[in-house]
């Protein structure tokens, strides 16, 4: 037997999880990235484009499980990445097959658009100061390193496989030893930016608010997970201990989503249906809002309509290369 | 705490939404639900929110500030200023409106609304309406 077996078909498992919950990580409004009424995905329609769908994800994992399992017979290395991939472009077309149908059978969306006449949501709340604490993390850990200088051995791990061992080393300077925090300090600078840049270039809503609420937590989570990261070459416990945080953080991110868009009362932004492609592409030059909601999963997408989006994608693509520089390699 | 002043535009009217903009904010200042320092969105902020481009919104609210009801500052957000009291309309002026409401009954007559209705809907508009 294969010794990758396993390992694919846990990733196939995985794959075809992901594809399967698809249509339940997305807003209640949306049904194959489509807006519906409310109820829709009970009605018939919905519930025969649901099925539908769900079956074709299912056989697709059956069918990457059956290649896996028979690939003794078979030689070459391609044929195992195909199988791993098979739910996930099968599902995808699936996907859109579904979306043509449900586009065809939902109502047109309502042309009126409501606003409240108040500029009170247009300010930053108060607690988005709670961004500032987490800088103690790196500050305190690169005073602590600094503290202990002359413990740090001139060479140290800065990488380990699977079983704990080191397999890539540093030689012990400033910006080997410091350079972790650097990057830490570097990516929560992006976050607050990015998070700004979500709020004034969005709609406002109860999802802007909670993806503000996401970015603070995660600046937190980066700056403790980093400030760990940064005492390996002394500290006294295994690395593979980093992982578990970095495990726990993302699934607990992902139950919140989870509560967030399963509420039926989460609102949906009233973009144009035919201004999206492939469910999760959002050009509109005649829409000012830079950021616009996700039909497929939670969170904003960039309007690529809008010039500004280039912009801001082409500033975070330069930010997060000039990050990696200072990372010690 | 009164309700919110909203405003409400169809993007597939024929009405353009400037002029949709401009004729729903002049019913609230007229109505009094945005008095006086009521602070209204940015031109950045609703041209967002209705999804429209930011010069539509912002020749709006010129339109109206060139009405004595905005005071446009730039950098600061429009804000809703007490109007003195306005001279009598000129008989031109007049007859425009007298030839937008004799079209608008008309249109209303021709929809089958009765003459009693229309009265009733035209007396009770000018109660809801403070000045």
């Amino acid at each position: 037997m294969n010794n990758d077996l396993p390992v694919s078909l846990l990733v196939t498992a995985f794959t075809g999880a992901v594809m399967l919950l698809l249509p339940h990580i997305s807003p209640r409004r949306y049904c194959f990235a489509i807006t519906v009424p409310p109820g829709f995905p009970a009605s018939p329609a919905g519930r025969t484009s649901l099925r539908r769908y769900y079956s074709a994800v299912v056989c697709s994992i059956v069918i990457s499980a059956v290649i896996l399992l028979e690939l003794d017979h078979w030689s070459g290395p391609v044929l195992p990445v195909v199988a791993m991939l098979a739910p996930t472009v099968l599902g995808m077309l699936a996907y859109l097959f579904e979306r043509y149908h449900v586009s065809q059978v939902a109502p047109r969306p309502d042309p009126v658009r409501v606003v409240e006449l108040s500029s009170d949501d247009d300010r930053l709340p108060r607690w988005i100061a709670l961004v500032l604490p987490p800088f103690a993390f790196p500050i305190a850990t690169a005073a602590w390193l600094r503290a202990r200088w002359n413990q740090i051995p001139a060479r140290f791990p800065i990488h380990w496989n699977g079983h704990d061992i080191a397999d890539r080393f540093a030689d012990k300077t400033p910006r080997a030893v410091y350079g972790p925090l650097l990057f830490c300090v570097g990516m929560m600078l992006v976050l607050i930016l990015m998070t700004l840049a979500m709020f004034y270039g969005s709609r406002r809503g109860r999802q802007r608010t909670a993806i503000v609420k996401m970015m603070v937590a995660t600046i937190y989570f980066i700056a403790a997970l980093f400030s760990v990261i940064a005492t390996l070459p002394i500290a006294p416990f295994p690395p593979s201990m980093v992982l578990i945080p970095g495990l726990l953080f993302p699934a607990l991110l992902l139950i919140w989503v989870i509560r967030i868009v399963r509420d039926p009362g989460m609102p949906v932004d009233q973009t144009p249906d035919g201004c999206w492609y492939l469910g999760s592409i959002y050009v509109n030059a005649k829409d000012p809002a830079i950021f616009v909601q996700r039909r497929i999963g939670f969170g904003y997408t960039m309007n690529m309509g809008n010039r500004l989006a280039w912009m801001f994608m082409g500033g975070f693509v330069a930010a997060i290369v000039g990050l990696v520089f200072t990372l010690p390699r | 705490m009164p309700p919110l002043a909203k405003i409400r535009i169809d993007l597939n009217s024929p009405v353009p939404a400037y002029r949709q903009i401009v004729d729903a904010l002049r019913v609230l200042l007229v109505d009094g639900s945005l008095p006086p320092a009521s602070e209204l969105p940015s031109v950045r902020r609703l041209a967002m929110e209705l999804g429209i481009h930011f010069n539509t919104v912002g020749e709006a609210y010129r339109t109206l500030a060139e009405e004595g009801w905005l005071d446009l500052r730039h950098g600061r957000s429009a804000k809703v200023i007490a109007r003195g009291a306005q001279s009598a309309a000129s008989p031109e002026r007049l007859q425009e409106f007298r030839t937008q409401l004799r079209n608008l009954v008309a249109q209303m007559r021709a929809a089958g609304v009765p003459r009693s209705r229309i009265a009733a809907e035209l007396r009770s508009m000018m109660e809801g309406l403070n000045p």
